[in-house]
């Protein structure tokens, strides 16, 4: 090795964000803070019924508005039908409505207050027609169908669709109906989890510029520029080619800005007003029009041997994926994928069903099905293991998966960190817990652990890098920072590769015009899929630059190694040339800078049909699995059925923490938002209308309800070899366990177990007194 | 719609009177916690603001020769929060005014609009009960005052007749020189209360409660006293049964809603419990500040 | 949008922004928040939900936080009005700007200058908080990101910074570095 060691220049260093700087000085222009020359402004008027049809508009009140310039309905746009999976959704609702606040018409204006004010005046002439608004009456026998026309629309496989299930899914391996005759102990219950909103703090907002040559320029709250650049094509029947879609920033996502928002009725805007159109949704249509998590039933059941050792696991779970089918396969595809967990356990059988109701859009979020079959998977482990009267975190270390171990699915697993996750919880846990004040008179403490696991993959991206001429670096990718970090991370990332300092690596902002693709900001996926790429692609240009290097020095490639700061260098010696020297030859004799590029799609392990027999998955191969580990102790109001959380570990096998501030920060968000979801947060309907959609009824946590002390604990233990330096993805595993863990502490504390989250006061009192709950999820009168 | 909106700051009351009077559409502007996010959400839409940030006096806390203070309709929470000057009972107002919401809303709020939107779940409303304050409002008709527990008439309804405004907030002196506590249960912090109890107590030498007023709030259209449950407490130590006849005399009177921050029955069996809360944590600050006044105090500070 | 304003119902407003006097006219009903967004092209302060209860939107108004969103902007007459803009000298981050970004409390960014205007006023009036004072300070500041943790660490830091700040300007006469932390 060099002189100098191998010292790391960039990875593993907390970088300050780049982008941290503009926004704590209020710079930073996310879309609601662009205008533009001539901009009009959009409002949408929103369907005020659950189910109907649509029978007529009535746009003359909306149209005299002054100022109005523009006024849309479906009848305006073409006509057709699209979805990732199931083509049933159109940009305005077309001949009939299926929740409140979908989108119904949309109306451009000099002023936002012309706008809003035609947009109440769309008459909107309707037929109500029975809705179905919860799991029950959208199962029950003869319900009303939420897409009547279901059977007529295009869709990936038929998914066993039935009534208003539209897609149901299974995973079987081993032989889960002889198993129950090994078991000593079988475990069985219900879980039931909530719709929770992304509350990302930025409403969704888009700005949309037409240029005189057709061509429209979007800026918006998007979690991807490329799949949006592809969507408002297939809406809209514009080529893509007249579609630029630039990143601004963007306050949050969290999967909730993964699919379109208002971006294709901007754009549709634009087009017949000819001028550019601002739309920014107020905080309620922000809850009302767009995407929760899905609520979930699961009923799930679980057997084990005396000793503890799982064989045999069986569930079903039903997904409410609300009106339109979006993204729901694949959320209940990998709801199923989970619910085995990171345990050896030979026979499973998991079904999973998506049935529509006529509420908004159940869709991706943090987690993405994982959250609810972790809920009922680790809260049954924690049954099981009072049952038997076993320590929690040894029944989990007893079964827990290792390297070599497969996958639910069959998936090889070959990194792997679980056990060293649930030792790192253990002994951090065994050191602080004692030492935590006592709890108030009154309260009763306990403390919960679960396990935990993700997936970090999924889908293509590519990096291009090239050596500028004054030798430092020039990186782009198409990836869209929403918050999590990619934007320091990336650059991080290639610095490395060339051993510099972060600094010297220039990063592109993501613009469809020129950056290399990337499908979206989600799925765990960039660090480790878009990590890769940007290394590969710095890999290749770094052998490059080597090529130039030998020429320079007059020796082979394999004599040079690089040193840090920018310089290559013959190994042993103090013969070197800088990158600025080798970028000046290389614009000499090839007339342009060193560059490199890579794509990649994940190209690991994939499903084994030899080991189980899966129908109706919708996914084909994902990524590497991440691991980990949270535990709590949280004090629970025998009196009130308050429960406060008082400390937080999160053990996480990331691989490599390229850069450890920033993974911290995600599994810090990822634990209170977890806490917002199995204590606090759930959307609630009445008689088919949201009963909570302001941040006065949906409480969300702030600082003082969120825990003072969450420690995130990363291990490092079992780097990933096909990811960037050995790292894979963080930012969803922190959110999978907390509500789990919360609730096997409740059990610990007062010695009952809820079985549905949220766990509000009131149904922790409920259980604590043994009564049935009131408090309802959804009301019908 | 804003655009039509007018708005003016005037520097009498005489001059917001006749601007009231003139216009029944028009809305006295205070802090704008609440008017103007109803303003932003679309729910009203006033054809005319009136701003009272000018009229002088009404943003100050001012004592009165009797002992009692006058709090202006303007002060805002956080001033009340801070302020040292009140004694005995006085303090529940201060304690009360320390909860409501977050911090910028403390700087922005007023005890006089918060009194006149008249949200049961609010903190001053049920304050104000519990310390027999006195509403002080000035109309077309004159000046009037009229006491807490009649002010508040009904759920976001007050007695103050059309063109009427509050001007201040007169809390009367405590001869008993009783301890407080405002108790809070929220789902959330800074959300409005599930259920709140405002309690103030003294105390005997030898540990009988001595004085004793208790109002509860989130349980009813407005908040909410029994003073014969009270009275039926004075003269002996303070004991759980005595407490929970307390909560029972006030869970007989209540009438909860369903909402978001909980069901009608989950604030029936809150009620009582919070309401012991506020009355043991009262004594025990009563207990607690003899003892500092004294270096002894009552024998018995707790319940029995 | 001020094209349309019915001009009767103008208000004329002299108000200090970020140090600078300005003399404007809003509508009667109009917010602080849309005078600073659509007036002033001072985009800092964030309509995170227009209630008052996200914390996104956080300015002082004669030093004191308050929400821009529920502040009828006429009510700002002759006041001083200080945004997260305003507290950057040229390219310079202020003391808390710069502890925040140190500290990796920001991430999507979108609650940051309201959370930065809580903490600066914080931070002159209580020069030392504890971790509990900070945290009363920032209740009511929704951040969807961090799970505040990053955020408080941050506040005390940029306290600690402030106090050595302090402490080394006065040991050199240092005014200027004294000055950082007081209110302008």
């Amino acid at each position: 090795m060099s002189a100098d060691g191998d010292a790391p220049t960039s990875v593993g260093l907390s970088s300050p964000r780049i982008d941290g700087a503009e926004k704590a000085g209020g710079k930073a222009k996310y879309a609601d803070d662009l205008s533009a020359p001539d901009m009009l402004y959009g409002a949408i008027a929103t369907s005020p019924i659950p189910a109907g049809r649509i029978l007529g508009y009535d746009l003359s009140e909306a149209r005299a508005v002054p100022g109005v310039v523009a006024v849309l309905t479906a009848e305006d746009l073409p006509q057709r039908r699209v979805g990732s999976f199931v083509k049933d959704e159109t940009t305005l609702a077309r001949g009939r409505v299926r929740y409140v606040g979908e989108p119904v018409a949309a109306v451009a204006a000099e002023t936002r207050e012309a706008a809003e004010l035609a947009a109440q005046l769309v008459l909107v002439d309707y037929e109500e027609t029975p809705a179905v608004c919860s799991l029950d009456e959208a199962l029950a026998a003869d319900a009303p169908r939420v897409h009547p026309e279901q059977a007529d629309y295009a869709r990936q496989g038929d998914a066993a669709a039935e009534g208003n299930v539209f897609w149901s899914a299974e995973i079987v391996e081993g032989d889960p109906d002889a198993a129950w005759a090994e078991c000593d102990v079988v475990v069985e219950e219900v879980y039931e989890t909530p719709a929770q909103y992304h509350a990302y703090m930025e409403p969704c907002s888009a700005l949309v510029e037409p240029d005189l040559g057709g061509r429209f320029t979007v800026r918006s709250a998007a979690q991807s520029i490329f799949y949006l650049q592809g969507r408002i094509s297939e809406e809209l029947d514009l080529p893509m080619a007249r579609i630029r879609c630039v990143a601004p920033r963007i306050g949050g996502g969290f999967g909730g800005k993964n699919g379109v928002n208002v971006q294709p009725i901007a754009v549709a805007l634009a087009r017949v007003a000819e001028r550019p159109v601002k739309i920014t949704l107020s905080r309620s249509q922000d809850i009302e029009m767009l995407r929760s998590r899905h609520p979930a039933r699961i009923r799930m059941k679980t057997g084990a041997k005396a000793d503890g050792t799982l064989v045999a696991r069986e569930a079903e779970l039903w997904f409410d994926a609300g009106a339109y089918v979006d993204e729901s396969p694949a959320v209940m595809s990998f709801g199923l994928l989970c619910s085995r967990g990171p345990y050896r356990c030979p026979n499973v059988r998991v079904r999973g069903h998506a049935v529509y109701t006529n509420k908004l859009k159940a869709g991706s979020f943090r987690g993405f099905g994982n959250p609810q079959a972790t809920f009922a998977s680790e809260s049954q482990l924690d049954a099981l293991a009072r049952r038997l009267g076993l320590d929690g975190l040894a029944l989990r270390r007893r079964n827990a998966m290792a390297p070599g171990d497969h996958w639910l699915g069959g998936q090889r697993v070959d990194a792997c960190a679980m056990r060293e996750c649930l030792d790192a919880l253990e002994a951090r846990m065994a050191a602080e817990v004692p030492a935590l004040p006592p709890p108030e008179e009154g309260w009763a403490r306990g403390v919960g652990v679960s396990g935990l696991s993700h997936i970090s993959g999924l889908m293509g991206t590519s990096a291009a890098v090239n050596l500028r001429s004054d030798g430092t670096v020039a990186l782009s990718t198409g990836v869209v920072d929403i918050g999590q970090g990619s934007d320091t991370v990336l650059p991080q990332i290639c610095a490395e590769a060339l051993r510099l300092p972060p600094e010297a690596v220039a990063y592109a902002a993501q613009d469809t015009d020129s950056s290399p693709y990337n499908w979206k900001t989600a799925a765990s996926r960039i660090t480790y899929t878009a990590g890769r790429a940007v290394m590969q692609a710095t890999v290749e240009m770094r052998q490059r630059i080597l090529e130039h290097a030998a020429e320079l020095l007059e020796c082979g490639v394999g004599d040079l190694e690089l040193a840090p700061g920018g310089a290559v260098r013959i190994a042993g010696s103090d013969r070197s040339v800088s990158f600025r020297e080798v970028a000046a030859r290389a614009f000499n004799r090839i007339g342009g800078p060193i560059m490199g590029q890579h794509a990649f799609a994940f190209d690991g392990p994939r499903f084994d049909p030899k080991r189980a027999a899966m129908s109706n998955f919708a996914f084909d191969n994902l990524g590497v699995y991440v691991f980990g580990a949270v535990g709590l102790v949280a004090d629970v109001d025998r009196e009130t059925g308050k429960i406060v959380v008082q400390k937080v570990w999160s053990a996480h096998d990331i691989g490599r923490a390229v850069n450890p501030q920033s993974a911290e920060g995600q599994v810090q968000g990822a634990v209170v938002q977890g806490l917002g979801y199995a204590l606090l947060e759930e959307l609630i309907w009445e008689d088919g209308r949201l009963a909570n959609p302001s941040f006065m009824d949906y409480k969300i946590p702030d600082g003082l309800d969120a825990p003072a002390a969450i420690t995130p604990i990363l291990v490092e233990d079992a780097p990933e070899e096909t990811g960037p330096f050995g790292a894979k993805g963080v930012g969803e595993a922190g959110i999978v366990g907390v509500a789990p863990a919360l609730a096997n502490a409740v059990a610990d504390a007062v010695g009952v177990r809820l079985t549905r989250i949220p766990m509000t006061s009131e149904r922790v009192l409920d259980a604590i007194e043994g009564r049935a709950s009131e408090a309802p999820a959804s009301r019908t009168a | 719609m804003d655009h039509a909106m007018r708005f003016a700051e005037p520097d009498s009351i005489e001059e917001v009177l006749s601007l009231l009077a003139a216009d029944p559409e028009a809305r006295c502007l205070a802090g704008g916690a609440t008017l103007v996010a109803m303003m932003n959400a679309g729910l009203t839409a006033p054809s005319l603001l009136v701003s009272l940030r000018k009229l002088p006096g009404l943003a100050s806390i001012d004592p009165q020769a009797d002992g009692a203070v006058r709090v202006g309709a303007m002060a805002r929470h956080a001033t009340v929060a801070a302020h040292d000057g009140f004694a005995g009972a006085q303090a529940i107002l201060a304690a009360a005014a320390r909860r409501i919401g977050h911090p910028a809303i403390r700087t922005m709020g007023t005890i006089g609009g918060s009194i006149s939107h008249a949200d049961p779940s609010a903190d001053y409303p049920t304050a104000i009960t519990a310390a027999d304050a006195v509403v002080e409002i000035a109309g077309p008709e004159g000046a009037r005052a009229v006491p807490a527990d009649e002010f508040f008439v009904d759920w976001l309804e007050t007695a103050l007749a059309p063109g009427e405004i509050v001007t201040g907030v007169v809390v009367p002196p405590d001869a008993t020189d009783a301890a407080v506590h405002y108790e809070k249960f929220t789902r959330a912090d800074g959300d409005f209360a599930t259920v709140a109890a405002a309690a103030c107590v003294a105390l005997a030498e030898d540990g009988a409660v001595a004085a004793l007023r208790v109002a509860a709030g989130g349980v009813a259209p407005t908040p909410i006293r029994r003073r014969e449950a009270e009275a039926a407490l004075i003269g002996r130590p303070l004991t759980e049964d005595g407490l929970a006849a307390l909560g029972a005399a006030l869970a007989d009177l209540s009438d909860p809603i369903d909402d978001m921050r909980g069901s009608a029955d989950y604030r029936r069996r809150l009620l009582p419990r919070i309401v012991g809360r506020a009355v043991r944590r009262a004594a025990a600050a009563f207990t607690a500040r003899s003892g500092a006044r004294s270096g002894t105090g009552p024998q018995a500070g707790g319940v029995a | 949008m001020t094209a349309e304003l019915d001009e009767d119902a103008l208000v004329p407003l002299r108000v200090t922004v970020n140090g600078r006097a300005q003399a404007l006219a809003c509508g009667g009903g109009e917010t602080l928040l849309t005078l600073l967004r659509e007036r002033l092209g001072l985009t800092g302060a964030k309509r995170g939900c227009n209630q008052g209860l996200c914390g996104a939107c956080t300015v002082l108004l004669d030093g004191q936080p308050v929400r821009a969103c529920l502040t009828v902007a006429a009510t700002c007459a002759d006041r001083r009005v200080e945004t997260a803009e305003g507290l950057l000298r040229g390219a310079r981050l202020s003391p808390v700007q710069q502890a925040l970004v140190d500290g990796g409390a920001v991430q999507c960014g979108f609650c940051t200058p309201g959370m930065t205007m809580a903490l600066t006023a914080l931070l002159r009036a209580e020069p030392r908080p504890d971790a509990a004072r900070v945290r009363e300070a920032l209740s009511g500041h929704l951040c969807r990101c961090t799970g505040y943790v990053k955020i408080v660490e941050a506040a005390l830091a940029a306290a600690e910074a402030q106090a050595q700040k302090g402490a080394d300007g006065a040991a050199a006469g240092d005014a200027d570095a004294r000055a950082e932390g007081a209110a302008p």
